[in-house]
């Protein structure tokens, strides 16, 4: 059986996943200190507000590129990805791929781009995305891409999930939610690379994978 | 200024009368325009609102589960200011705290106010829903309530008590308290109730309301949870005085600290501020004296709907989470969940270690 490099990612792809990682490493960082203020500042450093500001302008990147994938889901000239993520057909994979992961099956079948582990995964990442928008949205006091005053626009938000102190609980545990998924990415992405060598991880930066020949 | 003659000089000497100067009078005529965002211009038209209205509209003040803290608050006030004077003016015909009758008296006063009708209802305190929790006179609170608050023109539920339940409604509620707006819609009586969240009651709130009312012949414009939006539609962290520490990442750490000596920000220490909604670090208490940061202590959030129970602990950034049976912070949740995902991939590349996976591949690529 022998491999061949595939062009895997284009290079749109490339640049919203790694502006995906910069900004959520950014919102990451400056959420745990908008939720723990851990270093202190001067009058001049003004380290609170710019902390806020890094974490809106992040979050701005986020929601864009989020934009921009769904965008190339279904018009890339690229790959038109979106049929991949359909939940039914995954649901059905499901059991094969968990069957691999639990070491009850030595082989799972072949998937074009994503097994339905990952599929699910990434459907809720774009969920996630979403979900932290809203609530971050119910919390902000200012106007979303300077027209949406945020605070009238969401209170719905906070109504639903029982005050912005709420908000703030679901706003705080998606994060973690985020790094959870960000653990198991990366350790998914070594391991292959690691254990089959074929070239997962580098592919997110060079664009090419190996694949089994058909 | 020749408006300001039109304050008769009758209506004047009464205050006069009660140790009231007419400066005080057009003072807190002022201060009231200034608290319904009105223009100076307004002054003169206030003062004659009340003037008109020392015609006495009537106002029933109706005490339930409280601790009665929203009347201690008016009148305790330090000298002849809003509270008198509105009380003064008003004529409040029924207020079991406060009024001389008692008993059978009382409750003649009150039946009396109820067949006159056309009076503010002003609500203190949440409504039992529990038979038998809370009585008055041999009648359940839900039924008096139901029973005044027909013929009343406006109501008003001062205090978080009367507003959401408040502290009479924490968990675990046994006798079932919850606040005049639901229980009017329990007991199927639909009229706008114009909610004064706090604890207590601001006054200032309260008269600028009345005085809103007497004037415009109408109640102010309300928030989803009924409350007036000009009292509560910023934040107390967005007018805070100590607003300019926590930008600067300025924080109270302990209390008694050298930080705390130097007014930094609360909010490490559980502000609630930017969460709650209302003019305090305007308005403040006790005529304008202070309010809580002011005085040291961080926002608690009695101004907003399910205080306290979701906003305890007091000295801590976010609630507790609540799911059944568990009780947790957020951050054991998050430290939980981390400590389970390193775990679960420690346990997987331990398994595909010993299970030889991927022996048998080799690297390679179409050369
Ligand atoms: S003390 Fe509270 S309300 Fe004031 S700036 Fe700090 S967090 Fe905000
Ligand atoms: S500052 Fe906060 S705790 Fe104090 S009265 Fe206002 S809302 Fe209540």
């Amino acid at each position: 059986m022998a491999n061949e490099l595939k062009y895997e990612w284009s290079l749109a792809l490339r640049a919203e996943h790694w502006v995906r990682v910069i900004a959520i490493a950014a919102l990451v960082f400056t959420g745990f200190y908008i939720h723990w203020p851990f270093i202190s500042g001067s009058a001049e450093s003004a380290v609170m507000s710019w902390m806020k500001f890094f974490h809106s302008v992040a979050a701005y990147a986020l929601v864009l590129g989020l934009v921009v994938r769904v965008y190339l889901a279904f018009n890339s000239a690229f790959d038109r990805d979106w049929k991949d993520f359909s939940i039914t057909k995954n649901l059905k994979d499901l059991p094969d791929m968990l069957a691999y992961y639990l070491f009850v099956n030595d082989t799972h079948k072949d998937y074009r781009k994503y097994n339905p582990l990952q599929a699910f995964a990434y459907l809720l990442i774009a969920v996630l995305i979403i979900f932290t928008t809203f609530t971050g949205a119910a919390l902000y006091k200012g106007n979303a891409f300077g027209f949406i005053n945020a605070q009238e626009s969401f209170r719905w938000v906070n109504a639903m999930l029982g005050g912005e102190s709420y908000t703030r609980i679901w706003h705080f545990l998606s994060m973690w939610v985020f790094i959870i998924f960000l653990g198991a990415h990366m350790y998914m992405g070594l391991i292959w690379s690691v254990v089959h060598k074929d070239k997962t991880f580098s592919s997110i930066f060079t664009g090419y994978k190996l694949k089994k020949k058909f | 200024m020749g408006d300001r003659e039109e304050i008769s000089k009758q209506f004047l000497g009464t205050f006069e009368f009660q140790g009231i100067k007419r400066r005080d009078f057009l003072k807190f005529c002022g201060a009231t325009a200034a608290l319904l965002g009105l223009s100076e211009s307004f002054i003169p038209k206030i003062a004659a609102a009340i003037e008109k209205a020392s015609k006495r509209p009537p106002v029933v003040w109706l005490n339930f589960a409280s601790d009665s803290g929203c009347t201690e608050a008016l009148i305790k006030a330090t000298y002849p200011n809003a509270a008198d004077l509105v009380l003064d003016i008003l004529s409040v015909d029924y207020n079991e705290t406060i009024m001389a009758a008692a008993g059978k008296q009382a409750e003649e006063i009150l039946q009396n106010s109820k067949k006159a009708g056309d009076y503010i209802l002003i609500v203190e305190g949440g409504v039992p829903t529990k038979k038998g929790h809370g009585m008055i006179a041999g009648k359940e609170m839900l039924d008096i309530l139901k029973e005044f608050s027909g013929p009343a023109v406006a109501i008003l539920a001062v205090g978080s008590c009367a507003t959401f339940g408040g502290v009479p409604a924490a968990k675990p509620n046994p006798s079932q308290i919850i606040g005049v707006t639901e229980a009017l819609k329990k007991v199927g009586v639909k009229k706008a109730v114009v909610n004064l969240d706090l604890c207590p009651v601001n006054v200032e709130y309260l008269v600028a309301v009345v005085v809103n009312y007497l004037l415009l012949g109408k109640l102010p414009e309300l928030d989803s949870f009924g409350r007036p939006k000009m009292f509560y539609g910023q934040t107390i962290h967005e007018n805070c005085e100590r607003r300019a520490n926590f930008d600067a990442g300025r924080f109270v750490e302990t209390f008694g600290s050298n930080e705390e000596a130097l007014g930094y920000c609360l909010y490490k220490m559980g502000c609630k501020g930017p969460m709650t909604y209302s003019a305090c670090p305007k308005v403040m208490y006790n005529d304008r004296i202070s309010w809580c940061v002011k005085s040291g202590g961080p926002c608690i959030g009695c101004a907003e709907h399910g205080w306290p129970d979701k906003f305890a602990g007091f000295y801590e950034r976010l609630p507790d989470v609540k799911l059944p049976g568990i009780q947790a912070t957020a951050d054991k949740i998050g430290a939980v969940a981390g400590v389970a995902t390193a775990v679960g991939i420690a346990a997987h590349a331990i398994a595909t270690k010993s299970s030889g996976r991927g022996k048998g591949e080799k690297e390679g690529g179409n050369k």
